[in-house]
């Protein structure tokens, strides 16, 4: 039976999630992209934040309090693998999804108080003084690096599932989950809504820092 | 001392005689005053710097003048901070973001220093033309040179 798992406004995320962080990646570092760098690095900021919030109020599939568990379920879950058929994230994806979230908000944000002691200050890098800046800028450089291990390790998942036989990929186009097992079809929210929390979102820290 | 340290030495050294320039070696004789030295010149470029970049990003609205004025002391401060990097300013201290590489690969950090007044020179040059279009890109030509040159020579 197919299920429909993600709403729109998840799916579309997702690959503006994509479309952003490579943008981030290609801009990032390089002198002459700096006022584009920071320009994306607030909208991956407004669409975090989104994300984060529809995990609370958005679909059941989306929310943080239907896939995140314990260690204990995640113990379970690896020693038997097929004896829960999770709705959305299994309990081990789930953690990589906060992991990256995690890193990807910290990214973000370290970046609003970034200084390159040559001339350019984030959005809010004069509200701490330098030794912060300094900091700041340091684990900004670094953190990148475990977000790219992350990205790594969810592109083979990937892979593993596909070689496997499941198409995750397609999933996150269509929002629909192929299973012989029957499945509860979850309570979903109109994507609409995640997308005008969305522009909220990009208005107000647009209008802030941008 | 390595040999080929010991012929940039008398190379600069024959150098300086036979131009009959009498550049002294720098007044320090201790680390943690050629660091600051130097570090005060660098930070007055980054201000000066600063304000064109605002201008130069149109953060701040274009000042001809003004605009001038700052690229010219960058300049001259671009020939202020480099000979503390010699003598006791060798001396790795705490304070300093020097990284111990610049003494290894001297002439690489003296080709970029000259590369970098050059670049200076060509932005206060571009500056008299009051004209952004012509002044921007010599601009990021600077800020090219501060960054590469940060890269691998100074402490994150």
């Amino acid at each position: 039976m197919k299920v429909q798992v993600w709403d729109g406004f998840i799916r579309g995320f997702h690959w503006l999630l994509l479309v952003t962080f490579a943008g981030l990646w290609y801009t990032g570092g390089n002198i002459d992209f700096i006022d584009q760098h920071e320009l994306l690095g607030l909208f991956m900021l407004a669409l975090l934040l989104t994300r984060i919030m529809w995990g609370f109020v958005g679909s059941e599939s989306a929310r943080f309090s239907t896939f995140v568990k314990g260690p204990v379920s995640v113990w379970r879950y690896l020693r038997d693998k097929s004896a829960t058929t999770p709705l959305t994230h299994n309990p081990i994806g789930a953690w990589s999804v906060i992991a990256l979230l995690t890193l990807l908000l910290a990214q973000a944000l370290t970046g609003l108080f970034t200084d390159d002691a040559i001339f350019y200050q984030g959005p809010l890098a004069s509200w701490v003084d330098n030794d912060v800046n300094r900091l700041l800028t340091r684990y900004h450089k670094q953190i990148i690096d475990g977000i790219l291990i992350l990205v790594a390790i969810h592109i083979v998942a990937i892979f593993v599932y596909r070689i496997r036989g499941t198409a995750l990929t397609w999933t996150m186009v269509s929002g629909k989950r192929q299973t012989s097992e029957p499945l509860a079809q979850p309570k979903l929210v109109h994507g609409a809504w995640g997308y005008g929390l969305l522009a909220v979102n990009c208005l107000w820290i647009y209008l802030w820092l941008g | 001392m390595t040999l080929s340290r010991t012929l940039c030495f008398i190379a600069t050294l024959s150098l300086c005689l036979s131009l009959l320039n009498t550049a002294q070696a720098n007044p320090f004789t201790d680390a943690e005053d050629a660091v600051k030295y130097r570090q005060q010149a660098l930070s007055m470029m980054r201000d000066n710097f600063g304000i064109m970049s605002a201008m130069a990003r149109g953060d701040r609205d274009y000042d001809a003048e003004q605009f001038k004025q700052r690229a010219k002391a960058v300049y001259h401060l671009s020939y202020i901070p480099w000979d503390a990097f010699q003598g006791v300013g060798e001396r790795v201290t705490e304070n300093s973001d020097a990284l111990p590489v610049i003494w290894e690969n001297w002439s690489d950090f003296e080709s970029r220093i000259s590369n970098f007044q050059q670049a200076v020179q060509e932005l206060v040059e571009a500056a008299d033309s009051g004209n952004m279009r012509e002044i921007r890109p010599k601009f990021m030509t600077v800020a090219r040179n501060c960054q590469q040159c940060h890269q691998g020579y100074r402490a994150d």
